[in-house]
């Protein structure tokens, strides 16, 4: 059967589900880029594959259970994000360093204890390090969020879904994706500006 | 009401951001950043943190992969390889 080049995702994933193996295809070419950038995000490039692989079969298996309430990139989210987080809590291993370290940090009257040229390096990041350095610390400080904040984080920042879905996604209140979105942040921030040069 | 000072700004910046915060209170957060070079330093590195992160981490599914995506998928529903 062929597939227009139009069909919305709902009209695929409902296809995919009578058993049109190519609309699924196509839901699979459609997605992948997203859901291996997420999975990376999530897990790092060692276990994205496995993330991927994992995350469209589980769809895959599910498409009878997709209800079309919410739309489909919110619901494909949700099983890769899951996908992930089992990743996560299946580690041993576990980022020796905090984050929390990078938070800002105030005098006792509530005022910036840094300067203004030290606060403002964090945004020159991009300019001040080499790209492949600056990719490779974004990595590994993605890691050492706790994943809590790293999947709020990575949703809504990285993704660039909005607050609702990732709510959605993560099956909280969106009180508090924000809550840790703005702590994941604060931390990143702060490494930024020391991975820059600020000293702490 | 609350006296803004750098640290409650920083807490109250993400419903700032998002449209959440009562107009008398965002009036307050706007003069407080305007008139504080700390502050005004703070929020233009905060705004640029998920873009850095971002753009940082973009990465590209290597084809290999997306050949095997497609060949595990197939292979689930039994229609096998694919011939080139």
């Amino acid at each position: 059967m062929a597939v227009p080049e139009e069909a919305t995702d709902e009209a695929l994933a409902s296809r995919a589900a009578l058993g049109d193996n190519l609309a699924f295809d196509e839901i699979a070419i459609r997605y992948q880029t997203r859901v291996y950038r997420l999975a990376c995000r999530m897990v790092g490039p060692d276990e994205a594959p496995d993330v991927v692989q994992e995350g469209f079969l589980s769809v895959y298996r599910s498409l009878a259970s997709f209800r079309h309430e919410a739309r489909f990139a919110t619901w494909l989210y949700r099983i890769v994000t899951n996908a992930a987080l089992m990743h996560l809590r299946a580690r041993t291993r576990r980022p020796a360093e905090s984050l929390e370290t990078f938070l800002p940090e105030f005098d006792a009257d509530g005022r910036h204890h840094q300067t203004p040229a030290e606060l403002q390096v964090a945004a020159r990041a991009d300019e001040l390090l080499d790209r492949r350095h600056l990719a490779e610390k974004a990595t590994a400080a993605l890691d050492r969020l706790p994943d809590l904040y790293r999947s709020a984080f990575v949703l809504r920042d990285l993704e660039e879904l909005t607050t609702a879905e990732v709510a959605d996604v993560l099956g909280v209140e969106p009180a508090t994706v924000r809550q840790r979105v703005h702590r994941a942040r604060l931390m990143l921030r702060g490494y930024l500006g020391a991975l820059a040069g600020v000293k702490r | 009401m609350t006296e803004i000072v750098c640290k409650t700004g920083v807490d109250l910046l993400m419903d700032y951001l998002e449209g959440l915060m009562p107009d008398e209170m965002r009036a307050k957060l706007d003069s407080h950043v305007a008139g504080c070079d700390r502050c005004s330093a703070f929020v233009a590195s905060y705004l640029a943190t998920p873009r850095i992160l971002r753009d940082a981490t973009a990465a590209s599914m290597p084809r290999e992969l997306q050949r095997s995506l497609l060949e595990v998928l197939r292979t689930e529903r039994g229609d096998g390889p694919q011939k080139e």
